[in-house]
């Protein structure tokens, strides 16, 4: 297995644990990689779109479907809660975790608060629904925006 | 929603239900902690978006309609 493919894997298990980004130390103790060696491998990824970096290169925003920052996207499941960048990543959490969880958002315009209970193959009937003002071509033009 | 977009100054794009919502969710996100996961490429997405009745030009990930783009996806 390739060291970026170790990164990315060592991330994602990181933030299904604990809901939470993994600092480069973090991902260099899991695999006894040197924090030079990671923070190369987070610039690779970012630039295949597997993460998202804050400017200064080594600190994680985003790992689709989850946030490294707090959001007003936020999925419990079990005893760990999570962030989201969006509604659809927040459905995207227990797609990804592959277990249950709840969901807690909110309507931009109302601000009338949301929660939706997630099996493990699907949401429960809701009729509320999800709006995206960035078309698909331009998603990645900003995708923190997006 | 038209409302709250003209308020914004955004446009308003097509909806989505709680349901397609969920069938985006598993297509982008269910082996994302696997090894062998991938985001998927245009032609891909392009099923992904039909399967899931989403086939307004807004869907298009290599649409031009609405100007030029410099996403790969």
């Amino acid at each position: 297995m390739d060291l970026d493919l170790e990164v990315k894997l060592a991330i994602y298990r990181h933030f299904a644990e604990t809901g939470r980004r993994p600092s480069v130390e973090d991902v260099g103790r899991r695999l006894g990689a040197s924090a030079d060696e990671v923070s190369e491998a987070y610039r690779r990824l970012r630039s295949s779109r597997v993460l998202v970096l804050e400017s200064n290169g080594v600190t994680i925003r985003m790992a689709p479907p989850f946030s490294g920052v707090a959001t007003q996207h936020v999925v419990k499941a079990g005893e760990v809660s999570y962030f989201a960048n969006c509604a659809w990543d927040a459905l995207g959490v227990p797609a990804a975790l592959q277990a249950p969880a709840t969901v807690y958002s909110r309507c931009e315009q109302s601000m009338e608060p949301f929660r939706l209970e997630v099996g493990r193959y699907g949401p429960e009937a809701s009729d509320w629904l999800f709006h995206c003002v960035v078309p698909a071509a331009h998603w990645w033009d900003d995708i923190v925006f997006t | 929603m038209r409302e709250w977009c003209q308020v914004q100054g955004l446009p308003l794009r097509p909806m989505v239900r709680i349901d397609q919502l969920w069938g985006l969710a598993e297509a982008w996100y269910a082996t994302r902690l696997q090894p062998d996961s991938r985001r998927p490429q245009p032609a891909e997405m392009r099923q992904i978006f039909a399967r899931l009745g989403l086939v307004d030009a807004f869907w298009d990930p290599e649409s031009d309609r609405f100007g030029p783009s410099s996403s790969k996806h």
